[in-house]
């Protein structure tokens, strides 16, 4: 089978918490809409062909990588096929692979051999490119994925009931001003002052998905699940930066480490982390998993829970929390705080531990930030942890 | 068995091999102080804070009392504790304010813990928690094995449920960075930008090269802890390293082969046991990791431990300073068993 995808390389702005805009470079896959952060997430399907076509509406030569994905071509002006190769004019690199000029259109074709999650970024430029937002991310379903769900196949021990995609990055304001104003940058004077999550800084990451008002942002960095269920969470690091991502409420398995899965043989050198340190560019699938203590109303936890007078309680101005120690029992805050629980569901952090990237600027909560809710038994929909486009 | 403790949020001063002193939030413990005693504990909070420590299966009951901060008495700032990696937690007891509860000036609050799987963990107030890290509410935390007790209190010790984890002394390497002009600018009540955040001074528990290898009694009152690590020949030395700076740390050993036996409380071990312990001459840990490592001291003398990246062994204007210690090693029988960890 053939799966074929058409990505536009284009410009537009997204948005801060605070309500900056800030122009960026990214891709789309219609003609006729402003480009996203991340770019569209692609799905195959193991064992497929993969055709992509890049519509380049930049104003310089822009590419596309697939690392971890082999024997990519890109199809000649005669409609032949041949291997891409890095790009030099005279002894200058000019490009990680073939390119497609300012106006014009470059096919990139593949097999998708191996399950996993994957990058796809520009190789034009990266120093400037990838970090002005042209990325996005790669999901590979094993080839047996309609008959149970998995990250890399039937009995690798790799079952899910659930899956998100947490791609982080940075973003230097003055990259992202200097491209708008046609001046100089150097990389090597990068300073981030914004961390993104799936493309937005906290606490938008927090909000759903598709949303009117984060047109260039479609994508939360919520993971929701229930008690009980298996969760595949695929981590993404885009950015230049290594970044130690920490979830809150229990350890998470990792199986899978750039889109291959941690197993020799019959020999799982899987492992549990309550942190991963995350390279630049690698990308980690881990299963997690929630039980809880058993605390219910008729088994209750043995410390007094001090009245709400007495706790500190939404200070920003707003609680995710339920009030109650229980899962699923909704209980009173104090007048005035804006409560963002729905049924009494668990909110845990998932954050970068290197503390400064958890801010906006400068301000805390922002950043490299977001939530793990855990609902209350048979509250959530199927359709919710569904990786779509 | 239950385990109680109660520690006070309060704040501080540290001080550098330099002469300079630092302000700090942090905790302290006043497990057992009566009650009209305990404000006289304002402004004595340490870095690390006072060490966490229980055996699998405890019931362990901390209660977390905030007792303001004399030095900034304008600042009326909530606590929490945060247990870094417990399994399986209830928001509740996870300590983010976002996300339950906090502690307010003059408040109590309890937190319970049946802690399940050994290892080293960490604890660290969650409250606006880069300021709060930052400003020294940062500790290490223990969770011990029912192997030592099943083997019938023999005194023998091990870092998992597992034979080759024994171990003879064990000690922390607790990172992290300090930038001088956060303190000085908290203690000024003045903003810090984060994005600015470059750190002038590194520590192992809590203290600078060559305070790290200082040993006289009382020389640094507010950093209990120093970064020696002493060992009889023959001995099996486990190293409990925590990462709470906001830096990737490479601290390396020269001239001893180190066990990695735990990574963020979990041994390195296969969906089915298989065994995936490894050797390493380098401790490579991000922050909000904790690794634990074995290694066995051979030949008598001193082994020098730094931090591989060379920028972070210098006390400000002057080197060597920093993530500097030493690893010592006597004739066997010297030194008389170790009753707590550093000791």
């Amino acid at each position: 089978m053939t799966q074929t995808f058409d990505l536009w390389a284009d410009s537009g702005y997204f948005m801060t918490p605070k309500g900056h805009n800030i122009y960026f470079w990214g891709f789309n896959d219609s003609a006729d809409v402003s480009p996203q952060l991340p770019g569209p997430t692609l799905i195959f399907s193991e064992t497929n062909e993969i055709i992509i076509n890049l519509h380049n509406n930049l104003p310089e030569n822009v590419s596309l990588l697939f690392p971890g994905q082999e024997n990519v071509q890109y199809k000649k002006p005669d409609d032949t096929w041949e291997s891409v190769q890095p790009q030099f004019s005279g002894i200058d690199l000019i490009s990680l692979t073939n390119y497609a000029p300012p106006g014009a259109t470059i096919t990139y074709r593949f097999t998708a051999t191996n399950p996993g999650t994957f990058l796809y970024e520009s190789g034009t430029n990266p120093q400037k490119q990838v970090h002005m937002g042209l990325y996005g991310s790669i999901v590979v379903r094993p080839h047996d994925f309609n008959t149970v769900k998995t990250a890399y196949g039937q009995n690798t021990g790799t079952d899910f009931d659930r899956e998100y995609l947490i791609t982080v990055a940075e973003i230097d304001p003055v990259l992202h001003k200097s491209v708008e104003k046609g001046e100089p940058y150097n990389i090597k004077d990068y300073k981030p002052r914004y961390w993104v999550l799936n493309g937005r800084c906290a606490p938008d990451t927090m909000l759903k998905n598709g949303l009117s008002s984060l047109p260039s942002q479609p994508y939360s960095g919520m993971i929701m699940m229930e008690p009980g269920e298996k969760v595949l969470v695929r981590y993404i690091d885009a950015g230049i930066e290594n970044h130690p991502l920490h979830l809150h409420a229990n350890h998470t398995r990792l199986v899978g480490l750039d889109g291959r899965i941690l197993r020799n043989g019959s020999t799982d050198l899987s492992y549990k982390r309550f942190t991963i340190l995350m390279g630049s560019g690698q990308t980690y699938d881990m299963i997690f998993e929630w039980d809880g203590l058993g605390y219910t109303p008729g088994n209750p936890i043995p410390t007094l829970l001090p009245s709400i007078r007495n706790l500190g309680i939404g200070e920003p101005g707003w609680t995710m929390w339920s009030g109650s120690p229980y899962l699923g029992e909704k209980k009173d805050i104090p007048v005035g705080v804006v409560s963002y629980n729905e049924m009494g569901e668990y909110h845990f952090m998932l954050h970068s531990h290197e503390e400064p990237q958890i801010t906006n600027w400068g301000e805390f909560p922002g950043g490299m930030m977001s939530m793990l809710m855990i609902h209350p038994p048979g509250t959530l929909s199927p359709d919710t942890g569904v990786i779509r486009r | 068995m239950n385990k109680e403790y109660r520690f006070a949020a309060t704040d501080g001063y540290i001080k550098m091999p330099d002469g300079t002193d630092h302000y700090i939030f942090g905790f302290t413990n006043i497990t057992g102080i009566p009650e009209n005693e305990i404000y006289s504990h304002r402004g004595k909070a340490t870095l690390m804070a006072p060490l966490l420590e229980a055996y699998e299966n405890d019931d362990v009951y901390l209660t977390l009392t905030n007792i303001g901060l004399p030095d900034r008495p304008d600042l009326d700032d909530s606590h929490t504790v945060h247990w870094h990696g417990f399994p399986n937690q209830i928001a509740l007891y996870d300590g983010v304010p976002e996300a339950s509860a906090s502690v307010p000036v003059g408040r109590d609050f309890g937190y319970y813990y049946k802690p399940l799987n050994p290892g080293t963990y960490m604890y660290h107030c969650h409250f606006e928690p880069v300021e709060h890290i930052q400003m020294g509410m940062v500790a290490p935390l223990i969770v011990r094995p029912e192997l030592e007790k099943a083997l019938g209190n023999d005194g023998k010790k091990f870092a998992y449920n597992d034979l080759a984890t024994e171990f003879n002394r064990e000690y922390f390497l607790f990172m992290t960075e300090l930038d001088s002009r956060v303190h000085s600018q908290v203690l000024g009540v003045q903003m810090f930008e984060w994005t600015e955040y470059s750190p002038d001074y590194w520590l192992l528990n809590g203290r600078s090269y060559p305070g790290t290898v200082d040993t006289t009694v009382g020389s640094y009152p507010s950093q209990p802890y120093t970064g020696l690590i002493q060992a009889n020949a023959g001995e099996k030395v486990l190293l409990r390293c925590i990462n709470l700076g906001f830096q990737q740390h490479s601290i390396e050993l020269l001239g001893i082969p180190l066990k990695i036996v735990g990574i963020d409380a979990q041994q390195p071990k296969g969906l089915n046991g298989e065994d995936l312990s490894t050797f390493k001459n380098i401790i490579y840990i991000g922050a909000g990791m904790t690794l634990d490592v074995i290694f066995t001291a051979q030949e008598t003398g001193t082994y020098p431990l730094f931090n591989r990246s060379h920028n972070k062994n210098i006390n400000p204007g002057s080197s060597p300073g920093g993530m500097v210690s030493e690893v010592k090693v006597y004739p066997t029988g010297t030194l008389p068993p170790q009753e707590r960890p550093n000791q």
